[in-house]
């Protein structure tokens, strides 16, 4: 079966790798076009105070400047994700509610000038209380930021399922823990820019995107520009990690100010600027309580989360809801209760992130292995018995179809040697295990599906539209790749056209784990439709059955007689010729129940299917500072079938270094709504030093409804790196972590504990 | 404001050019030669993805003032290519699966140069060591070290 395919399955060049390394790929910040202008961003240096007046009556009058903008300057429409949560004025008139918000804008000639200007804008402001803890804020009397949303509650899930209290009082083991984790940084690398263009009419935009069509939609309504006015371009991106999914109040101001000044605008961010001003990660604090049966068993849980969600809703629903999906997609819960509760703070915008979730899917692993030890069990065998299998329902109604969950914990424990060096830990060193699932889309409407466009060129050359987009992650390369195979023509024959709302129709775009599951999908059906049209030329051509026809390194040939056989380009000429050229549509909308909605509806077929995947850390602590290091790290994940398994390691790698290292050394630290890390020296991401020597492990499940068996390539690693070192920290110390990051004084903290040194 | 004249090659090419005193390289490089691989991340020299190569030596072009280089020789990424023909790094970095979002790619790229022009045959330990001075946030730094590895195999 293996050899079956030309390039699926084979460790390609990704098709974007070559532009990339000789400097030529194109990102927003390189784009010059004639007459552009700078912008630059006015922001608030207050957490929460009344706007009482903004004068930009002298920063016109700098020569040079071409225009200036506040939100007196927009309709005033809210933006947000739902219909329940348009909250986000992008550019406030009444108040500003974080420190770095976005208050006003000018364009000018170049960045000095831009600059200049700013510092002659005057906003009079009233400052008002502030709140920066989501405790705080739910409590009554605290200043409340939203008048819509009481007791700052922005969003509350609640999922019930069965009978939790009797459960827990029937359990044989009862735990409850509480675990903090700070929000991380996105830090990818790329700062955000935005190009807007307006001219005749129309809007044309670049900016690193995950799903343009999203961003022109949220643009469309803002700006009361009809939708196929606004087009956003394809560009690189220098990294997403679910930062940027949705618009960003840069778009609407380059918008603006290209409207106004009648010539293309360049907004391009400061390091410091994308921290405080773009999407952050949530804080959280995770209440987490467990029963078992004698036998390890879960029987029950019992979820109390809050998220610190920051000034607006942004992706609340979905970032309130999703770590405990994760979870739920990979154990079995009888009888579950979640309270999840976003809370709005005087802090940045908070979005969804690759590694959401860490106090809560940690927490819930680390207390899992202490319960499974009181039994007597290790965390192979209780992660074994509760795990889900092929054919199963989720406490919320979910059916999971493929499942490699009990193969990659299988074969990460004995590659590991895992239970014998859990069993005996040597003194400050330990081991520890993070399992988790991950949905391959989820419902977004009518964008939850793909559809793809493609022709054969005179030439025998392929060209490909669609919608799906690449974030850094190899989508494009993927698209390109899956083409190749069926249609029998090398990767570098095919062109590809994507991610430009123009011309590409409908995608979730790299948002939700839907690229290979439901855009690639896609790509294939699309594919597959114009190689039935070329076999069925060549067939009659040769003289042969068509299931007689292979298609292969530009030929059509008789599987029977090799030798019988033409080009692919003369089958395409051939159709020309018949008035019929070989153009094909195919699309992919994925089997999921659109009435499941994030807070009114928590149940239903999330997604078409999981992937699932196992981490193992391994750690050793100085006794003296407390610091970790992680000396080998195991991954293994079950992406169905790995269309370029260069690609999908990359992405376990990646992950272990954003989740499992970012476990010991990442966190945003705040003061009053200060944020006092938002450049790189001050957060520190891992460097190559800090990494583990890495093994990955890929396991094919063979999902019956993805391409080529394939599912999303590698974010299971992403939600569960955090699990296995805060697991391997707590196996090593004794004592379960109560806040990540792992950092040394929380590590001696907990060596004392275990010590019963009070401190 | 008063400008200075300042001569030094790029990729091999002499430029003379009249900058501001505060002009820093990356922006000369970026704004006025139209070279734009190595990227602005940071500004202050924390995460190499500006990286170009000065005399031999690997330097955050965001941190070096343009009237610095006079005399000097600049290398940066789209000098890397001779002939029509990749260096092996490129090459390797392709072949390894190194390169993902390719923002940091450049720099990198400039880093193990730099690395492998003082010495052919580093140890896995040493590049590390050196590439631990450019940040990548996509691919672990695993493939990036294995396609200098190679680079340095194929460059004997």
């Amino acid at each position: 079966m293996e050899n079956e395919f030309t390039t699926v399955g084979k460790r390609v060049v990704r098709s974007d790798s070559l532009a990339k390394v000789t400097g030529e790929a194109y990102y927003t910040a390189d784009i010059k076009l004639p007459g552009m202008l700078i912008a630059k961003v006015l922001r608030s240096p207050y957490p929460h105070a009344k706007i009482l007046h903004i004068d930009l009556k002298r920063a016109l009058k700098v020569p040079g400047v071409k225009a200036a903008i506040s939100g007196f300057d927009t309709y005033g429409i809210k933006w947000g994700v739902f219909r329940y949560t348009k909250d986000h004025p992008m550019l406030p008139t009444d108040k500003v509610r974080y420190i770095g918000e976005d208050v006003a804008a000018v364009a000018a000639v170049d960045e000095e000038t831009a600059l200049e200007a700013l510092s002659y804008i005057r906003v009079d402001y009233e400052p008002l209380p502030a709140v920066f803890d989501p405790e705080e804020a739910m409590q009554e009397g605290a200043p409340q930021i939203h008048n819509e949303f009481a007791n700052n509650i922005n969003i509350h899930v609640h999922i019930d399922v069965g009978k939790v209290d009797e459960a827990m009082k029937n359990a044989f083991l009862v735990r409850e823990d509480t675990f903090k984790a700070a929000g991380e940084a996105y830090a990818m690398m790329e700062p955000y820019a935005v190009v807007a263009s307006h001219k005749n009419g129309f809007l044309d935009l670049w900016m690193p995107n995950a799903g343009p069509h999203v961003r022109a939609k949220a643009l469309s309504n803002l700006l009361k520009i009809p939708l196929n006015r606004v087009r956003i371009r394809h560009i690189n991106s220098g990294g997403a990690f679910g930062g940027r999914s949705e618009v960003s109040p840069g778009d609407l101001i380059a918008s603006l100010l290209s409207i106004k000044a009648g010539g293309p605008v360049k907004l391009a961010l400061s390091r410091e600027e994308n921290a405080i001003s773009t999407r952050q990660v949530h804080d959280m604090i995770a209440m987490v309580k467990t029963g078992m049966k004698k036998d390890g068993t879960i029987v029950a849980k019992d979820y109390r989360v809050v998220y610190d969600g920051g000034a607006y809703s942004s992706t609340g629903p979905i970032a309130t809801s999703v770590p405990f999906y994760v979870y739920e997609e990979c154990y079995r819960f009888p009888n579950v209760r979640y309270n999840g509760y976003r809370v709005f703070t005087n802090k940045g915008i908070r979005g969804m992130y690759g590694c959401h979730g860490r106090a809560f899917l940690a927490g819930n692993e680390a207390q899992m292995d202490f319960m499974a030890n009181e039994l007597g069990m290790d965390p192979v065998e209780i992660r074994l018995k509760n795990g889900l299998t092929s054919g199963e329902i989720t406490a919320t109604k979910s059916k999971i179809t493929s499942c490699g969950l009990k193969e990659t914990i299988q074969k990460s424990s004995e590659r590991t040697g895992f239970k014998k060096k859990w069993a005996k830990t040597q003194k400050f060193k330990g081991i520890g295990m993070g399992c988790v699932a991950m949905m391959c889309g989820f419902p977004m409407g009518f964008r939850s599906g793909s559809s793809c466009y493609v022709k054969m060129n005179d030439d025998g050359q392929v060209t490909l539209v669609t919608g799906l987009v690449d974030n850094g992650q190899g989508n494009e390369s993927l698209a390109i790749q899956i083409a190749s195979e069926v249609l029998g023509v090398p990767m570098e024959d095919i062109n590809l056209i994507n991610a430009d709302t123009e011309v590409t129709n409908l995608d979730p775009g790299a948002y939700s784990q839907a690229a290979t599951f439901v855009g690639a999908n896609a790509v294939k059906v699309a594919c597959e439709n114009a190689r039935r049209k070329i076999v069925s030329i060549a067939a009659q051509k040769l003289g042969v059955r068509e299931a007689d026809i292979v298609l292969k390194n530009r030929v059509a040939y008789s599987k029977k007689t090799p030798d019988n056989k033409m080009p692919i380009s003369w089958v395409v000429r051939e159709a020309f010729f018949r008035g019929d050229p070989i153009v094909a549509t195919g699309s992919f909308f994925p089997k999921i129940d659109f009435e499941r909605e994030w807070v009114s509806r928590p149940w239903g077929q999330m997604a078409g299917t999981f992937s699932f995947g196992t981490s193992v850390a391994e750690v050793v602590i100085d006794r003296e500072t407390g610091k970790v290091t992680i000396p080998h790290f195991t991954a293994a994940h079950d992406c169905g079938r790995p269309i370029n398994p260069m690609a999908v390691e990359g992405q376990m790698e990646g992950s272990i270094q954003q989740a499992g290292v970012a476990t010991i050394m990442e966190g945003n630290l705040w003061e009053r709504g200060f944020l006092l890390n938002p450049d790189l020296l001050e957060y520190k991401v891992p460097l190559a030093c800090d990494m583990p020597d890495i093994e990955t492990i890929i396991v094919s499940s063979r999902d019956p409804e993805g391409p080529f068996g394939a599912k999303e390539g590698g974010l299971t690693i992403r939600m569960n790196a955090h699990s296995a070192v805060a697991c391997a920290v707590a196996n090593a110390t004794g004592t379960l972590f109560r806040e990540l990051p792992l950092t040394p004084d929380r590590v001696l903290d907990a060596l004392e504990r275990k010590k019963g040194i009070k401190r | 404001m008063k400008t200075m004249k300042v001569t030094f090659r790029v990729n091999d090419e002499k430029v003379t050019l009249q900058v501001r005193p505060y002009e820093t390289l990356l922006e000369t490089l970026r704004e006025r030669l139209d070279l734009i691989g190595a990227k602005e991340a940071c500004v202050m020299g924390a995460c190499g993805t500006c990286t170009v190569v000065v005399n031999g030596i690997p330097l955050r072009s965001c941190l070096v003032l343009t009237p610095e280089v006079d005399g000097a020789s600049v290398t940066t990424v789209e000098g890397l290519k001779k002939d029509e023909k990749l260096h092996p790094l490129q090459e390797a970095f392709m072949e390894k699966g190194a390169v993902q979002c390719g923002f940091c790619t450049s720099g990198m790229l400039m880093t193990a140069k730099a690395l492998l022009d003082r010495n052919k045959r580093p140890t896995k330990k040493e590049i590390t060591k050196t590439i631990s001075s450019n940040i990548c946030r996509c691919t672990g730094y695993k493939k990036i070290v294995e396609a200098v590895e190679e680079a340095a195999k194929k460059s004997i």
